[in-house]
């Protein structure tokens, strides 16, 4: 059981810096969607390990406040 | 060998794993071009892996992954270490040699690539540790350098002995104490990269991996200067957070630290080497 990374669409959405999914040390787990109606990065829950970097980047680096870290459910019903 | 070792039967598209149908579909297969800024949109060659949460060398193998320039054509070979644990996931060519003669390994690759293929470019790039490469292999890594092989060797610096236990290394900077080394190191680090300037190398970079798009441009350039002129060496610092007592969420910022100390942003470039690198800026590759 172990906390993973979620993005706020909502904040995300403000910018476009991709810099978290750059980051991150997980291979295809921190990725970006660049539609014409949604644009923010997207965690693939399953695959963090959670070690909380993507946070650093974001709230730490560019102040920009945009992942927390949640119990997943498939963990939090446990 | 090229990407169409890759391609999928049509036969079998709907029974394959998607992971393995996303290889095929939105991997960055036969683009000079390629590089990090890929990756957010993009398949990547590294499947998964089981190094540990936060580990900088998986960022590292991340940015190296997607910057190789011709990864159908590449072939690498690697050492063990924790590398090792990544390299089974990676849908490129590789071979894991013993603990140390990475070099020699990777040496019989090129001469055999160049005779079986003498009309296409194949790249060999030796992804090794610090004890792999500087301690065990350095009698094959400077041998290499020696003969001229057009081969790129990128190492991995975590400083220490990290996955068995916590043993200084050569490249352990003096008076550092591990677990498995509590008087602390007697003798300074090891300059590997001057080292490797010495011993022939004709494209040597330092740094950490704190900046993916500079880890691109280094690779590129060692790359491409390996393929037409001789040997180029990458020392790359990624920490072992476990090793030095950090979060999983530090590694960064222990990286950035040291941009600013021992791994200071270093780059050697040989007078051919630049011709090279300026023929590839020409031709928008770099």
């Amino acid at each position: 059981m172990y906390y993973v990374a979620e993005v706020i669409n909502d904040e995300c959405t403000k910018y476009k810096c991709n810099q978290c999914t750059l980051f991150c040390p997980e291979p295809n787990t921190l990725m970006y969607i660049n539609s014409p109606n949604e644009r923010h990065a997207y965690v693939a829950t399953a695959r963090c390990k959670g070690c909380a970097l993507c946070v650093y980047v974001c709230s730490n680096l560019l102040k920009r406040n945009a992942i927390h870290m949640i119990m997943p459910e498939v963990h939090a019903n446990v | 060998m090229s990407f169409k070792v890759f391609q999928i039967n049509e036969e079998f598209l709907d029974v394959m794993p998607k992971e393995i149908v996303e290889l095929q579909e939105n991997a960055t297969w036969g683009n000079p071009k390629r590089g990090v800024m890929d990756l957010p949109f993009h398949k990547e060659l590294i499947e998964e892996h089981s190094l540990c949460a936060g580990c900088p060398e998986a960022a590292a193998l991340r940015y190296i992954m997607a910057s190789i320039p011709a990864p159908e054509d590449t072939v690498i070979v690697n050492s063990t270490g924790c590398t090792s644990l990544v390299f089974p996931h990676i849908a490129m060519h590789t071979i894991h040699s013993l603990f140390g003669n990475q070099n020699a390994v990777a040496s019989g690759i090129k001469r055999v690539l160049e005779y079986r293929y003498p009309d296409r470019v194949k790249d060999v790039i030796v992804l090794a540790g610090d004890g792999a490469t500087v301690d065990i292999g350095l009698d094959c890594t400077l041998q290499s350098f020696f003969r001229q092989e057009k081969i790129t060797t990128i190492c991995f610096d975590n400083e220490v002995y990290a996955n068995t236990g916590g043993q200084e290394s050569g490249m352990t900077p003096k008076g550092h104490v591990f677990k498995m080394a509590p008087k602390g190191k007697q003798f300074e680090k090891v300059p590997m990269w001057q080292l490797a300037i010495d011993s022939g190398c004709h494209y040597v970079a330092r740094l950490t991996v704190s900046s993916p798009k500079r880890v691109e441009s280094v690779i590129k350039k060692a790359v491409y200067v390996a393929r037409e002129v001789g040997p180029t060496y990458i020392h790359l610092y990624t920490p072992c957070i476990l090793e030095i007592g950090l979060n999983s969420d530090q590694g960064l910022e222990e990286m950035r630290s040291k941009d600013k100390e021992r791994f200071e942003f270093f780059e050697y470039v040989s007078p051919q080497a630049q011709e090279v690198i300026e023929k590839r800026k020409a031709e928008g590759l770099l």
